[in-house]
């Protein structure tokens, strides 16, 4: 694969619902563009109904936009040799119920058309290991908890060596050790050279895990870029840690603004015999920047409703 | 092309093959062929010929629900249980897919249907009817009316709730079945627009009665190659050009 072309490029997608009946128009995208790279691992964040299951729909040609331009792997469109390349997780995991795990992945493996007979069968069992399903592979999926249903449903993503995985939010429903577990997988595989799209609202999860972001909000992109330079952007400050000479038992804290509040602040702290134990940099969360999001969101709904005309982001 | 189609096909026949409701469906035909036995020595007369017949129509139904109430939730239920998503992400066109689905079934229904043949060959040795090619005419017939059924009901099944689809689906198997009855009286009757409406439901409705050489076995008639040829043709032109719409309109769909 040329590490040149990006995975994905999406230029102005927009998809407007219409409810079946009362014919209610329901905009679900406004305008999303964005770009993976290869190899890259990128979060796909927002609030729930921002947008994230209908943009990888359309990604997928699940659900047709009614206006964007969608580029592969630098070619237009979704051809069947693209979606030979990719993997998908949809968001909620049902699958054949029918088939035992083997079967499952093994019949996607297929499906794929660029893995079979032993090298699959290897590549299965393998996979099963990986999502420590080993010992269900021989079980119908019908029996299988919600957890183990979202494991094989990774599996079967990353059964044919994908070059591009789209994940939908692959660590809901999984608990603590799950979602550890899928944190590695999805390491391993950008290892690999597979980029990797996953969405969440679980904020440290893509905290951790992603070089990139793009956050959507009520259907319209707020951010892309990278996930340092977005944490850059809402910097608050130094937190200092002292212990004073009088009670050297009790460990002090204290947060400053800016580099020369900082500077003030350590020298009257050793002026008086103090001792510096720590500084860090302060920054906000994503959850805090997605509380920040929220809230001015409420701002641009209020003053819409007030007719001002300075709402435009 | 047909790899993917297979693949699904197998897909198909496993789920079918896996699913209660065809056990259901099969232990119904099983008893209604069985019931022509007794049946059969109700009658004193003639009664391999009323065990024949009566076995041959007991598969034709139980084909045609078959075909019908499992081709119903073929593809809506993929929609429902969401399974179509992971599916259709897959280097596969939704024509593919449909295919696949229909050939699936198709296999199920050729086992099923192989089956009955089987015990009503076995009920009708019993009884020593005369075998002819005629048998294997018969059930040739029934097959190709499941399949028209199932391309039927797929193509309503793009459109309408699982229910209405096999009301739909049961309709057009009735009307298919009587609609050469009314051919005799379309030709008769005097009432003008009585004979444009009656051609033109003659041309939208599938003619069933076309398929039906079942009574050849029974009374020993003959049946010409051609015309198991021509209504070959009648059968899979109907089906093609059901399953093409059903694709088309699948076409475009979001899956949300
Ligand atoms: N079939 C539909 N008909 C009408 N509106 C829809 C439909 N599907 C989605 N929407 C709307 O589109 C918007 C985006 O929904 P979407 O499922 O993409 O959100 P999401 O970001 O995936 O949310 P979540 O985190 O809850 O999964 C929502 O406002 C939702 O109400
Ligand atoms: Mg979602």
């Amino acid at each position: 694969m040329s590490s040149s072309a990006p995975v994905l490029q999406v230029r102005g997608l927009k998809k407007t619902f219409i409810t079946p009946f009362r014919r209610l128009r329901v905009p679900a995208l406004k305008k999303i563009d964005f770009q993976i790279n290869a190899g890259e691992i990128t979060g796909f964040l927002g609030a729930n109904g921002a947008g994230k299951t209908t943009t990888i729909k359309c990604l997928l040609e699940l659900a047709f936009p009614d206006e964007g331009e969608i580029t592969y792997f630098g070619q237009k469109g979704l051809s069947l040799e693209a979606k030979a390349r990719i993997g998908f997780l949809p968001e909620r995991p049902y699958f054949y119920e029918h088939l035992t795990g083997l079967e499952f992945l093994q019949f996607y493996g297929q499906l794929s058309g660029r893995i079979r007979g032993v090298d699959l069968r290897r590549r299965a069992e393998e996979l099963l290991e990986r999502v420590k399903l080993q010992h269900a592979g021989t079980r119908p999926l019908r029996g299988y908890s919600k957890g183990m249903l979202q494991r094989i449903g990774i599996a079967q993503a990353l059964i044919h060596r994908p070059d591009f995985v789209i994940l939908d939010e692959p660590m809901t429903g999984l608990d603590p050790d799950g979602r550890f577990e899928v944190r590695e997988i999805i390491r391993e595989v950008a290892k690999q050279g597979t980029a990797v799209f996953f969405s969440s609202h679980l904020l440290p999860d893509a905290e951790q895990l992603c070089r990139r972001l793009v956050i959507v909000k009520k259907g319209e992109m707020v951010f892309e870029g990278g996930t340092h330079e977005l944490l850059d952007q809402v910097q608050r400050g130094w937190l200092i840690h002292w212990r004073s000479p009088e009670n050297p038992n009790e460990l002090k804290s204290e947060t400053v603004a800016d580099l020369v509040n900082l500077q003030v602040q350590i020298d009257a702290v050793r002026k008086r015999g103090g001792q510096i134990e720590d500084v860090t940099r302060v920054r906000a969360s994503l959850e805090e920047i997605f509380m920040k999001i929220g809230f001015e969101d409420s701002a641009l709904l209020k003053s819409q409703q007030g007719r001002s005309p300075e709402v435009v982001r | 092309m047909f790899q993917s189609v297979y693949v699904i096909a197998r897909n198909t026949f496993r789920e079918v093959i896996r699913d209660r409701i065809l056990y259901g469906l099969a232990v119904f035909g099983v008893m209604l062929v069985m019931f022509a036995l007794a049946l059969g020595q109700l009658s004193f007369s003639d009664h391999v010929r009323l065990t024949a017949n009566f076995g041959f129509t007991a598969i034709h139904i139980s084909s045609a629900i078959l075909s019908i109430f499992i081709g119903s939730t073929l593809v809506s239920r993929e929609i429902e249980k969401q399974t179509i998503l992971t599916l259709l992400a897959r280097p596969i066109s939704r024509t593919q897919f449909i295919l696949g689905k229909a050939m699936g079934l198709m296999g199920v229904i050729l086992c099923v249907d192989l089956g009955l043949a089987l015990i009503l060959a076995l009920i009708l040795a019993g009884i020593d009817f005369e075998f002819s090619v005629n048998f294997g005419v018969a059930m040739f017939g029934v097959l190709i009316e499941a399949l028209l059924l199932v391309s039927l009901t797929l193509f309503y099944g793009t459109f309408a709730k699982p229910f209405m689809t096999v009301v739909f689906s049961a309709a057009s198997f009735l009307l298919g079945h009587w609609i050469s009855s009314l051919d005799f009286f379309v030709e008769k009757s005097q009432s003008e627009g009585f004979r444009i409406v009656g051609g033109l439901l003659m041309r939208a409705v599938p003619n069933l009665e076309a398929f039906n050489w079942r009574s050849a076995p029974v009374y020993n008639l003959q049946v010409a190659p051609g015309e198991v040829l021509v209504a070959l043709f009648y059968g899979l032109a109907w089906s093609l050009i059901l399953l093409s719409a059903t694709s088309i309109i699948f076409r475009r769909r979001d899956f949300v």
